[in-house]
């Protein structure tokens, strides 16, 4: 398994040790913390119990180079031990101005990967892609590669062609493959645990700490600052902050809860034996409006709303919204989106079941923030020990 | 008798003379300003304390004198921390406990007698200006650069005159002795030191403003400083280096360079006329038909032309309208496309590409600040090079219009008041976290953002001061609060935070002519330093590079940063000089362009197309 100390990784290692699988690990090395480490440290989140623990191993490789940054003793063994490949390891930045570094985490990797693979006893192939391969559309978008050429951001686009690159590979080899197509995943449905805090999270928190911070100059330096921004005290205590967002017209945003996304992940892996495409997506997107109104309830402001495109003049766009804009800019196309996302195949497994993704519904969304706050936005998810 | 913790601030003393100039108007150190000697500031102290620890001084009269004249004023705290972060006021309560304690024990106080060398000095200069006394000799004994050994020196003389120099020179031909000139007092690359006579010319310091011809005339005791502060008072400027050098002893030594070479020049560029005094007692100037022909340059190791005794230098004119500018940027080579660009289009008096060591380094009060601005910078921020520009308000506009992103006065201020703030996780998770196409700088520095900054940064004199030692703060807040401690244009011109850089740990810079228009080169040479300095386990770092002669050339500074008490480090910088030498060899004599500064000491005043243009 590659990607195992990210967020859907680990949640999936974590899951695996759990049910009795023998798991080996291939992390990354990194000079401050070793690999050991840190599946160590997650291992210890997630309260993996010694006993399942001995059923893993780690060992250091480099996703970029073709040998995995290992001797070819090691590599020899690696063949003869893998059965099957989940791979999780991937590049998730959206920025262009990062497109080397995507590139080489979700093309090159992954073709590294497949190497592997094909020179391995592996039979059966598990992906982790996501359900926004199918680039810029809007409609409905099926469970099965469909060829495509324009994508919103570079990690739509490199993993629309990692996808390719596997099907093809795939298919020359005799591996079985299955490809998971999550959503946007953001923490726990049953105790807002999470370890990551991006994504759903990042606006989010960009409107706390502007609060926090338009808070603190109004108590305590007479709010000049916060005059100069539109900033003002609003009724029962709460924030004014005028923030009109640009909501578009499209459907909401596409949001699983990562249990629910292993659940599906490990039902669909142990069912679906001759290999396939599953979008492990949310039936109920949810909308900007019902974000919006979370967000200020939970955080007591005032002044934030979602405007539909035509009713948003732009030329009037005052500083903290052109702010608030600039930040959430590689977000915006999932706030609009209108892309839906069939998912009869993953139902069909799922329905016999009676696996079900949650609502995020406001206690589901506060029980989120809770922990998101309560763990500084990850900073504390080990305790003293940083992210 | 011996304070550990006082003998471990003062082997830290980078000899950089910052205690010889009054660069935070707390005025100067009472007995050094009174007595002139090196021995008699900080920087001698620390240097007495140091061989007293080692058992190297006796207990002289020259040491008493030394430690009574101590006040305990605490200047030399004050000056010492703003460049250092070193509180030398520890050394001198030691010290002065040191002597008191042998004083009332009964020791003897030895008085070094007078031979015939010293009669002959003081003869010339007068008793108090010349002296063998070991406490004020080891003063002049001792510089940073590790592979340099102690050398004591067997005379001390400061003389006053041209008159005195040619004496001087004279007497030493006359008993076979050798001789160095020191312009401050200082050393700090192993190479000023002698068996024979140490000429300190700190009491050589006239400044002659000819406001007609836009010309300084200048003793060589006078400092960068000191000159620039005088020239300013006229409304002009001068292109000179760090602000305790003697201008006089960069000139001779590897001719003026700084950030306003984009604009001013190099070397012989901004000498108007000089004076020497020869080996052999001879004066000439310049101008004289038959003086040595120092404007030329020859491409090997040759002595000084003489003793300098005064230079004529250029004065700039200055415009009310000139500001400093920052314009981030994302990688080095876009920071070298545009500073080339900029020269090129002869736009910015100084120009620079920094990196973002000196930058977060410069800025910070403390060594603990700076490392966690310089984290910031690049993974937060997204800002891997700057490139720097002093101009008028066209210039600006045009950098601007060009860069499309900068820092201007107001903000480079408002970061600079609230760095402490700006350092904080909070910001740098946020920022970090940003997935847009725009570098982070890009929001940062977005005008929208200027009520957002200043409400969470807070800056002010007394949000930076909360960066130092408590019972500094006072101190910090009120320095803070002068307008020019934050201006990009002052703070270039005095050049007082660039000592900074050497705040953590001993610098030894490597400096060197590079083509501009050769990225890959400048890059496979910064690569060259890079490797070698990590192969030895020395820390490095890109320090800076300023185009000159219209982005045809550029002066390029590569930094090692060393324990200057460590005789592990001292090996290591050793084995990594010894291998890049070869390569930098190899690479100046393929590349038009390429000039090493080892073969342009001494010849300073040299005029550059003649080392450049080969």
């Amino acid at each position: 398994m590659t990607g195992g100390t990210g967020f859907l990784g680990s949640h999936i290692a974590s899951e695996l040790l759990r049910q009795g699988y023998r798991v080996l690990l291939l992390v990354r090395p990194n000079s401050q913390v070793s690999a050991h480490a840190r599946v160590e440290q997650l291992l210890t989140w997630f309260g993996i119990s010694p006993k399942d623990k001995r059923r893993l191993k780690v060992i250091e490789a480099r996703m970029d180079q073709p040998d995995l940054g290992l001797t070819q003793e090691r590599y020899a063994d690696l063949t003869n031990t893998i059965d099957e490949i989940i791979h999780c390891a991937s590049n998730t930045s959206f920025s262009e101005r990062k497109r080397t570094e995507v590139e080489r985490a979700n093309i090159e990797g992954l073709q590294h990967i497949l190497d592997l693979a094909a020179r391995s006893k592996c039979y059966f192939f598990h992906h982790l892609s996501t359900a926004y391969v199918a680039g810029k559309k809007s409609g409905p978008c099926r469970e099965e590669f469909v060829e495509t050429t324009s994508f919103t951001n570079v990690y739509e686009e490199t993993k629309y062609y990692g996808e390719r690159i596997l099907f093809e590979k795939c298919d020359d080899e005799g591996i079985r493959l299955n490809v998971y197509r999550p959503s946007i995943v953001y923490g726990s449905a049953e105790d807002g645990r999470s370890l990551r805090f991006t994504a759903l999270y990042y606006p989010l928190r960009t409107i706390l700490f502007l609060k926090n911070l338009f808070m603190k100059d109004i108590e305590e330096s007479g709010g000049k600052r916060a005059q100069q921004m539109g900033v003002k005290m609003g009724t029962d205590g709460s924030l004014h902050l005028p923030i009109r967002i640009e909501a578009g017209n499209g459907n909401g945003i596409n949001l699983v809860p990562v249990d629910f996304f292993i659940k599906a992940f490990m039902e669909i892996m142990d069912t679906c034996l001759e290999g396939s495409v599953f979008h492990i997506v949310n039936e109920r997107s949810k909308t900007i409006d019902a974000l919006v109104e979370y967000t200020t309830r939970y955080f007591n402001l005032e002044g934030i709303e979602a405007v539909r495109t035509e009713d948003f003049d732009k030329q009037s766009r005052n500083g903290l919204e052109i702010l608030f804009d600039t930040y959430v800019d590689a977000y915006k196309p999932y706030m609009r989106d209108n892309r839906i996302f069939s998912n009869d195949k993953t139902r069909s497994i799922l329905e016999k079941k009676n696996i079900k993704c949650p609502d995020l519904d406001y206690e589901l969304f506060s029980k989120c923030m809770q922990y998101a706050i309560e763990t500084g936005w990850g900073a504390n998810l080990f305790g003293k020990q940083h992210q | 008798m011996i304070s550990e913790q006082a003998r471990q601030i003062a082997s830290q003393c980078r000899h950089y003379a910052m205690c010889k100039i009054d660069f935070l108007e707390t005025g100067l150190c009472p007995a050094g300003e009174k007595r002139h000697y090196v021995s008699y500031f900080p920087q001698g102290r620390m240097d007495i304390y140091s061989a007293l620890a080692n058992n190297l001084l006796p207990l002289t009269e020259g040491l008493v004198d030394i430690a009574n004249t101590c006040t305990l004023c605490g200047i030399c705290d004050k000056q010492c921390h703003f460049v250092t972060g070193m509180r030398p006021l520890k050394v001198m309560e030691a010290l002065k406990r040191h002597v008191e304690a042998s004083l009332s024990e009964n020791k003897a106080v030895t008085k070094i007698e007078e031979d015939a060398v010293l009669k002959d000095l003081r003869k010339i200069v007068g008793t108090e200006w010349a002296t063998n006394d070991p406490a004020i000799l080891v003063t002049y004994a001792n510089d940073p650069f590790p592979l340099k050994d102690m050398q004591m020196p067997g005379y001390v003389v400061l003389p006053r005159t041209k008159d005195e120099i040619v004496a001087i020179v004279n007497m030493a031909n006359k008993h076979g002795l050798p001789y160095v000139v020191r312009g401050n007092g200082s050393s700090v690359f192993g190479i000023v030191f002698t068996d024979g006579i140490v000429l300190d010319m700190n009491r050589m310091k006239s400044i002659a403003i000819d406001r007609d011809n836009w010309v300084a005339a200048i003793e060589p005791g006078v400092t960068s400083f000191d000159l620039q502060k005088e020239v300013q008072k006229h409304g002009f400027r001068v292109n000179v280096a760090e602000p305790a050098a003697t201008v006089c002893g960069n000139i001779v030594c590897t001719g003026i360079f700084s950030t306003w070479s984009n604009a001013y020049g190099v070397a012989a560029d901004n000498l108007i006329n000089a004076e020497f005094v020869d080996s052999a007692g001879h004066v000439f100037d310049l101008n004289d038909v038959g003086a040595p022909n120092i404007f030329a340059f020859r491409n090997e190791m040759v002595p000084p032309p003489g003793i300098c005794t005064k230079a004529h230098v250029r004065m700039y004119p200055t415009t009310k309208d000139e500001q400093g500018l920052l314009v981030p940027l994302g990688t080095f080579d876009e920071a070298v496309a545009l500073a080339r660009d900029l020269s090129a289009r002869r736009i910015g008096v100084a120009l620079a590409v920094l990196g973002g060591h000196y930058l977060s380094t410069f800025m910070s009060p403390s060594a603990a600040l700076a490392d966690k601005v310089k984290e910031n910078l690049t993974k937060s921020l997204d800002i891997n090079s700057m490139v720097f520009m002093v101009g008028d308000r066209y210039a600006r506009d045009a950098v601007k219009k060009m860069a499309g992103v900068t820092i201007d006065d107001k903000l480079f201020r408002m970061l600079m008041l609230g760095l402490p703030r700006l350092a904080e996780d909070e910001w740098a998770e946020l920022l970090r976290n940003f997935e847009g196409d725009k570098y982070a700088y890009e929001i940062f520095c977005m005008e929208e953002m200027y009520p957002l900054l200043e409400a969470a940064l807070s800056p002010s004199p007394e949000t930076l001061a909360g960066a130092v030692d408590e019972d500094l703060r006072d101190f910090y807040a009120q320095l803070y609060s002068r307008p020019e401690m934050t201006d990009l244009v002052w703070l270039n011109m005095f050049r007082i935070i660039s000592s900074r850089m050497a705040r953590h740990k001993h610098v030894i810079a490597f400096i060197l002519y590079v083509p501009l228009d050769r990225i890959d080169i400048i890059k496979e040479i910064n690569g060259l330093f890079k490797k070698v300095g990590d192969k030895y386990g020395i820390e490095n770092e890109f320090g800076f590079l300023t185009p000159m002669d219209f982005g045809k050339r550029a002066i390029l500074e590569y930094d090692y940063y060393i324990d200057q008490t460590s005789r592990s480090d001292a090996e290591r910088i050793g084995k990594a000089m010894t291998e890049i030498d070869p390569e930098l060899e190899r690479l100046s004599a393929d590349i038009k362009g390429i000039k090493l500064m080892k073969y342009i000491l001494s010849q300073g005043c040299a005029r550059k197309e003649h080392f450049l243009y080969r």
